[in-house]
């Protein structure tokens, strides 16, 4: 009688698992973005037809409460944004280096966002209002 | 006298790494759960600064005045889809230079999202934003 054929156990190589998975691990801490955003909250304003851009470096944002921040750091009024906006781009010669992103609050009032406003233009500043899309974006 | 180790002997002294997958997954986790992969969305406006502002003020051009939550442009009530409309009608996107300005004015208690939409428009319809404060409107 013929005997009974032992199958082996099939082997998965696993070896190479442990790269694979520090490369994307390396991929998510390089696309993460740990700005230091995390510290105000801001519901973004609504509009129609917004398009997709780029993310400059520089950022202004206004929190719901009303208060300032430059680059994730609190600052006092639009003037320390001024200063700080005119030391960060003292260098930058092209508009795309003097983009600095516009994030507020959509129930900021007015004495709040338009001192600011006009403290990164004053500042060489271009300004990129960001918001959230409400219809179709480009 | 100096004894070369055995087979049995390097086996043992391998960095056991075993566990080093778990703990790449553990992290891997984190990071998928924590990443946003954020598209930013909004527009630029290139406003010109306070004197090209009341420059253009000089010269008659359109001007959004936000009070409160009425829109009104030219000192008429409107309303955003209008006011597309007759910004759409004065073909901004042909000017060049101060022809493009469109004066925003906000006075009272304008809250950002309706200033922001008005921001739009006005930048959908190809027209340069010029903010007029009220303490610039003072001086003058």
């Amino acid at each position: 009688m013929k005997p009974l054929k032992r199958h082996k156990m099939p082997f998965i190589p696993t070896a190479n698992l442990v790269d694979i998975a520090i490369l994307l691990i390396i991929f998510y801490m390089a696309c993460s973005n740990f700005v230091s955003q995390s510290a105000a909250k801001v519901t973004l304003p609504k509009a129609e037809a917004l398009e997709r851009q780029k993310e400059p470096l520089v950022l202004v944002m206004i929190d719901v409460k009303g208060d300032i921040y430059l680059q994730g750091q609190p600052v006092n009024d639009a003037a320390a944004v001024q200063s700080g906006l005119a030391t960060l781009l003292q260098d930058k010669a092209t508009e795309e280096a003097r983009m600095v992103m516009f994030k507020c609050d959509e129930g900021v009032s007015r004495e709040v966002f338009e001192p600011v406003l006009s403290a990164i233009v004053e500042a060489g500043g271009i300004i990129m209002a960001v918001g959230d899309s409400l219809g179709k974006g480009k | 006298m100096y004894r070369l180790p055995k087979k049995k002997e390097l086996d043992q002294e391998a960095i056991p790494t075993t566990s080093l997958a778990d703990m790449m997954f553990l992290l891997l986790i984190f990071f998928i759960m924590t990443t946003t992969l954020t598209r930013v969305t909004g527009f630029v406006t290139d406003m010109p600064s306070g004197s090209s502002a009341k420059q253009a003020e000089q010269e008659k051009t359109p001007t959004v005045t936000l009070q409160g939550e009425d829109i009104r442009f030219n000192d008429q009530v409107t309303t955003l889809e209008d006011l597309k409309t007759s910004l759409k009608a004065r073909h901004l996107e042909l000017k060049e230079g101060d022809g493009k300005v469109v004066i925003v004015a906000a006075t009272g208690n304008v809250k950002y999202q309706a200033y922001y939409q008005t921001l739009a428009v006005i930048q959908s319809c190809s027209g340069v934003v010029a903010i007029v404060s009220e303490d610039v409107k003072d001086t003058k």
